[in-house]
């Protein structure tokens, strides 16, 4: 047989704090073979690739190219071992011509001069023999991400890759543009190009792959050909059959819509249109999930919601108040709270104490100022009391935030937007990277809110928490709702709609 | 940003430019026809160039040339003005003021500090380092140029010391901000009052009152023999610097070095996208550390043109902001060595001729030294279209 | 998309983690430790330099002490000593007076992650509008008198500053760039006011560039020493109470809460439903409205006059205050002591108050440049002693719990 272009064996990688990223994981390539790396968010795909790059350093574990054992502990050790690596957010210069681009550190020269001219022909003629056309003069910042793209592999090449890694590469790119890079990746695999091709979504995969290779919770659950798999084959694989989460709670007793989203469209900070029609509504006491792989418009949506975003067309109401375009200030006086993503960045300041922190939303309503003034007596009573009630530990009113554990500060948010007694409340991701005591906290503190009358928008990328909470789920799937489901929907059938596979019936 | 944008482009804006720079030159012409020699003695003339410069400007922005199309309406009103108040004034107070051959010398001596300062500035900040501390460099070099020059009796050795005093200052600069990674900003701030305390207390504690010396060697004046018997060029370069040539091959050298040679390409790489940089294998705190240092050398270059070739004396503070017009001038030429030499050129004639404006108006000269600071701030409003500094600078770079 | 200016998005998005914010956040922590190990490092520095250089560092600084005048506090100090301790006293905290002021100006754009190098630009057109109102309407009541002007001088530096926050607010210029430019248009534009011919030069002394004196009614009144011999005058108390209510606005006050939001996370205080461009402009405001105040104090305090060559050596002050807002931590506790620090520095180097016999006070001076320049240097860098002194507590706590292997931080 063969030798394989690239063997790993045994890959362990942990990080400080006990995560087992990556766990006794094999993996082979073979030479012109597309062979594709599957995983829900967190399966330790990334990690894998970081240590054949040689950006972590694994714990255990082997690697070999062409059968030779290697030791890789630098980008440009890969680099010369002929691996390539097409970064999900490119590594790229904006302001430079894609011919600079490719040819950086690596120049074609003329006496001590830079030869602008050969360096443009090198990268012609590389773009031809693989058929990636793209203009070597034209500045990188004003070609399509798509074409950037393009780039990235021409530098990978240029350099000499013949093991070329493609992380989430459809991510960013329109169907078009994905179309075109399948091409590109089938003739490169002609010319003997070892590929590998990280995704989570199943519908390209088995049409890009020539194996798959499924990671789970960081270990490998099984390779299979592409051919012979199915769509619900490889869900199932990839999603497993872990012990569900349990959260008593009974029948929602839905009243009137509280929150309604009507063809809402709204652009990312690229200017592309991340929210491609939206319409959705929430009804007090009940909560309705927004389930959907990472980056498919959530974000934005929960944006242009809670007024941080311009909306680009549609309406949002709150308790049939239209709210489009008010603005963050407004919306939140309107009675929409929002347990935010990122914690650190937006949920929390962490220079703040907690008294400060946990004014945030009514720092200038008549509870704690009195025409411009603070009532530090009352921020801190308040807080006193908050931290009580929602358990927070390590900290008092006057503690900074930056003081306090992940779970802790989560906790902070969360008092914070439920005191303020909104009748609407967004919470998205709230029990990201928190340990299991603090989710159970979270859960059960947002089934109690419903049952007190809010209405609650909940945005995960988990499904266990999705079927866990939700009375009614949403999935969403590149900017739009790809369909609706009830609670008790199988993985299977969640996972489908949230990867783009097509749905039988909901 | 779509390719269609992108592609559009090239063709519309073409004559857009050209009518941009068309507008320029239109209001310079309506000026200068009022200006001895030429001394049209009527407005009229110039104010039909002036109205088609206007009208050059317009259609430079109706193709989305901002900044051109700006800069020729305002080319325009000024030659507009300039010739209506040329035309109300005697021509021999004329005369008396625009010698052009002895602006031109005189707008190069103000300009060759500042080209050194810019030159320094945009190295350094291509690198991805704000350097807010010319002033201070400069200083270093003014003081320690003519130090070296009056301790080893040569401007050579002079002109040697002075780099490696404005080198020294950079080398701490570039510790703190590229090592430390300490605000630049405010690193920079604390440079300048350093280097002006070091300076002053160096000079006076081995000078005195008394100053320096009258008999410092001076960087000698290059007289081109061929040159000098030209009627206009030869009163104008006949007799120039030999630090103002060094100063204006700089420029030239600079732009060679950042957008023709592998080396200059990477720096600018390490200020754009310092982790794109290194994912290639460019080592970017030794790039920038590297970059710091020469823009220390270069700055330094300008203060010991007025200690060492200018005045041949040194006092306290001489530099007087100038450093800080440097800086100017590498924002408003938008970090491109030729952009920022233009900068200096117009900066220097408007010193060159607040100089000589006082036989008009005692009062108007002296806001025309304002002049440099207002067009700066007028062009980092984004007014006249947008400068544009690289993307990283001021950002630490912290290594994986 | 060639010139356009971005979204207000964009540009609240970009804005956060800011060199000056991190900074802001940074210099708040640390306690009184890390200043006063700085103001220490910077003066035994100082003390090198007067060391190579052949002279006394001891007799030196003890000359500058003895200078300042804080040896009047000492009850040690002899009778005979006092008279001329409680002058040089005078002199500092009447240099101390907008030190507090032009120090508040910074540390209040800090708060907000702003940096105001503008500080000179600001004092000048304080110094041009109180000079001009206190010339002026010679006929008014003294009280209301002196409010105009003064309140015409915190308004112009406020007008001023303003300029540079609205284009920060708006278009995104850098505040460090616009502020150094308009420093420079106000000095030059002072120059233009009280030279020969000027609009504003003396109508007393046509062969004179300087303006007007101030009229008697309009000047500050002295409590402490001879009003003919620059005594203090009662400034220092409204700079104190400057400091009280700089005090309180930031940490009482909803608008200093929104600030200190901005300053610390722009992010996270959108979200809370802030506007960060409004709070950018209202701060330069507020930021250049202290610093024209420090220029009105002095010209209606004792400098009742000023000469256009006084315009190019006036123009430190904002760098001062930089340094008195880094060293202070940008608190108002810390602002005023800084303030009163390097207020005792510059009179105890001044010609006036430093023995010459022992140190030249134009050597001294410079100096004094140095000894800030290194505070200025030092303070940049702290974030380092800070985040050594954070991990170094972090593993203590670790430790405490007996657990040193937990919670490592990435």
């Amino acid at each position: 047989m063969e030798v394989p272009a690239l063997e790993l064996r045994g890959i362990t990688k942990r990080f400080p704090g006990g995560v087992v990223a990556n766990d006794g994981v094999d993996f082979d390539l073979r030479r012109g073979e597309i062979h594709a790396l599957l995983g829900e968010n967190g399966a330790g795909k990334s990690t894998l690739m970081n240590v054949l790059y040689g950006l972590y350093r694994p714990d255990a574990g082997e690697m070999r190219v062409d059968g030779h054992r290697v030791e890789i502990t630098t980008p440009s050790q890969a680099i010369d071992l002929g691996i390539g690596m097409v970064h999900q957010h490119f590594m790229l210069v904006p302001v430079m011509t894609v011919a600079e681009n490719i040819v950086l550190a690596n120049e074609p020269r003329r006496g001590a001069l830079f030869d602008a001219r050969a360096a443009s022909a090198r990268v012609r003629e590389l773009s031809e023999r693989y058929g990636l056309a793209v203009d070597p003069d034209a500045t990188v910042e004003d070609i399509t991400v798509g074409m950037q793209q393009r780039v990235e592999i021409l530098r990978a090449l240029y350099r000499g890759a013949r093991i070329l890694v493609l992380d989430e590469p459809t991510a960013v790119l329109t169907a078009q543009e994905a179309r075109e890079l399948f091409e590109i990746l089938e003739s490169l695999k002609a010319d003997g190009a070892a590929i590998v091709f990280i995704s989570h979504k199943l519908g390209e995969v088995l049409e890009i792959a020539d194996r798959i290779t499924v990671l789970r919770r960081g270990r490998k659950v099984d390779t299979v050909p592409a051919e012979g798999a199915t769509e619900a084959s490889l869900a199932r694989l990839m999603v497993g059959r872990d012990v569900l989460m349990q959260v008593e709670k009974s029948p929602a007793t839905a009243a009137e819509p509280m929150l309604e989203v009507r063809d809402l469209h709204v652009r990312d900070d690229r200017g592309l249109e991340a929210v491609a029609g939206v319409s959705l509504e929430v009804r007090a006491g009940e909560i309705v999930a927004l389930a959907g792989v990472d980056g498919n418009g959530q974000a934005e949506l929960v944006d242009a919601i809670t007024g941080l975003r311009r909306v680009e067309s549609g309406q949002v109401l709150v308790g049939g108040r239209d709210l489009t375009g008010a603005g963050a200030r407004e919306t939140v006086r309107s009675g929409v709270s929002h347990i935010a993503e990122d914690r650190q960045r937006r949920g929390l300041v962490l220079g703040f104490t907690l008294a400060e922190n946990l004014a945030l939303r009514e720092y200038n309503t008549p509870r704690l100022s009195r025409r411009g003034w603070l009532s530090t007596k009352r921020m801190a009573r308040r807080a006193a009391a908050l931290l009580r009630e929602y358990d927070v530990r390590g900290g008092e009113p006057a503690t900074l935030a930056s003081a306090l554990s992940g779970g802790n500060q989560q906790k902070c948010v969360v008092a914070r937007e439920i005191a303020a007694d909104p009748r609407v409340l967004i919470a998205a991701q709230p029990t990201r990277g928190l340990d299991v005591g603090a989710i159970e906290f979270v859960h059960r503190r947002l089934v109690a809110e419903r049952d007190a009358g809010r209405a609650i928008l909940l945005v995960s990328l988990e499904l266990e928490e999705v079927r866990a909470l939700a009375d009614r789920i949403l999935v969403v799937y590149e900017g739009r709702i790809a369909g609706e489901f009830a609670p008790d929907a199988s993985e299977e059938e969640l996972g489908l709609a949230m990867t783009g596979g097509r749905r039988e019936a909901a | 940003m779509s390719t269609a944008v992108a592609t559009a482009r090239p063709t519309r804006t073409l004559s857009a430019r050209q009518a941009g720079w068309a507008g320029i030159a239109l209001g310079a012409v309506a000026w200068f026809i009022a200006l001895p020699p030429a001394l049209v003695r009527t407005p009229a003339p110039s104010l039909v160039l002036a109205a088609a410069a206007v009208g050059g400007g317009a259609w430079a922005l109706r193709g989305g040339e901002r900044r051109l199309g700006w800069g020729a309406i305002a080319a325009g009103v000024a030659g507009a003005a300039g010739a209506v108040a040329a035309t109300h004034s005697g021509v021999g107070h004329l005369r008396d003021v625009v010698t052009w051959s002895a602006l031109v010398a005189a707008t190069l001596r103000y300009a060759t500090p500042l080209t050194f300062g810019a030159l320094g500035g945009i190295v350094c900040e291509r690198s991805g380092v704000i350097n807010i501390a010319l002033e201070g460099m400069m200083l270093m070099g003014a003081f320690f140029g003519i130090f070296g020059a009056d301790l080893t009796g040569s401007w050579e050795l002079g002109l040697l010391v002075a780099m490696i005093a404005g080198g020294a200052l950079a080398l701490v600069h570039a510790f703190f901000a590229i090592t430390l990674r300490a605000d630049q900003i405010v690193s920079g701030t604390g440079l300048n009052l350093l280097a002006l305390g070091v300076t002053g207390y160096v000079f006076l504690d081995h000078y005195g009152d008394q100053g320096t010396p009258d008999d410092i060697p001076r960087v000698p004046d290059v007289s081109l023999p061929g040159v000098k018997s030209i009627p206009f060029v030869g009163d104008a370069v006949g007799h120039t610097n030999l630090l103002t040539w060094i100063a204006l091959l700089g420029v030239l050298a600079l732009w060679v070095y950042l957008f023709r040679t592998p080396s200059g390409l990477r720096l600018r790489s390490v200020g754009e996208s310092p982790r794109a940089a290194a994912t290639v294998g460019i080592g970017v705190l030794r790039t920038r550390y590297l970059a710091v240092v020469a823009s220390g050398v270069l700055a330094a270059l300008g203060g010991a043109y007025l200690s060492i070739a200018f005045l041949g004396s040194f006092n306290q503070g001489m530099t007087a902001g100038r450093g800080f017009i440097a800086l100017a001038a590498v924002i408003f030429g938008n970090w491109r060595p030729g952009g920022a030499l233009a900068a200096t050129l117009l900066f220097g004639f408007s010193s060159a001729l607040a100089q000589r404006l006082p036989t008009f108006s005692e009062s108007s000269a002296v806001l025309f030294q304002a002049l440099p600071y207002v067009l700066t701030l007028i062009a980092v409003a984004g007014v006249i279209g947008r400068s544009r500094p690289p993307a990283a600078a001021g950002r630490p770079y912290v290594p994986e | 998309m060639s010139g356009a200016a971005p979204a207000p998005d964009d540009l609240e998005g970009a804005s956060a983690g800011t060199p000056a914010a991190r900074l802001a956040a940074y210099v708040r922590g640390g306690g009184v430790v890390v200043p006063v190990l700085t103001a220490v490092l910077a003066f035994l520095a100082g003390g090198l330099v007067i060391l190579v250089t052949g002279h006394d560092p001891f007799s030196t600084y003890k000359a500058i002490f003895d200078g300042s005048g804080l040896n009047w506090l000492l009850p040690w100090t002899s009778s005979a000593d006092r008279p001329a301790a409680a002058l040089n006293l005078q002199q500092t905290l009447l240099l101390t007076t907008p030190l507090i002021l032009v120090g508040l100006a910074v540390a209040f754009a800090f708060r907000c992650g702003l940096f105001n190098i503008g500080g000179n630009g600001q004092y000048l057109v304080g110094v041009y509008a109180s000079v001009w109102v206190g010339s002026s309407f010679a006929g008014m009541g003294k009280l209301p008198h002196i409010l105009l002007a003064v309140l015409a001088g915190a308004l112009a530096g406020a007008a001023w500053a303003a300029i540079a926050g609205v284009l920060k607010a708006t278009v995104g210029a850098h505040e460090v760039i616009t502020t150094i430019m308009l420093n420079y248009i106000a000095l030059w534009i002072g120059a233009y006011l009280f030279q020969l011919g000027g609009p504003l030069q003396s109508d007393a002394q046509r062969s004179v560039p300087v303006s007007n004196d101030v009229v008697a009614g309009a000047r500050l009144p002295v409590f402490w020493g001879d009003p003919q011999l620059q005594g203090l005058h009662v400034g220092i108390f409204v700079s104190l109470a400057a400091l009280v209510v700089f005090w309180l606005v930031m940490n009482r006050s909803t608008i200093g809460y929104e600030v200190r939001a901005v300053g610390l996370n722009p992010e996270a205080a959108r979200y809370g439903g802030m506007s960060v461009a409004r709070n950018y402009a209202l701060v330069m405001a507020v930021s250049g409205g202290f610093a024209g105040l420090a220029g009105a104090m002095d010209i209606l305090g004792w400098e009742f006059r000023i000469a256009t060559n006084d315009i190019n050596t006036a123009t430190q002050i904002g760098f001062y205050g930089i340094a008195v807002a880094l060293l202070g931590r940008s608190t108002a506790l810390g602002t005023g002591a800084a303030a009163l620090l390097f207020g005792a520095l510059l009179s105890g180097t001044s010609q006036r108050n430093l023995d010459p016999s022992i140190f030249e006070p134009e050597l001294a001076a410079n100096l004094t440049l140095i000894i800030q320049g290194l505070v200025i240097l030092l303070v940049s860098a702290d974030v380092i002693v800070l985040g050594l002194l954070r991990q170094g507590r972090r593993v203590v706590r670790r430790s405490d719990r007996g657990s040193p292997t937990h919670e490592v931080a990435r």
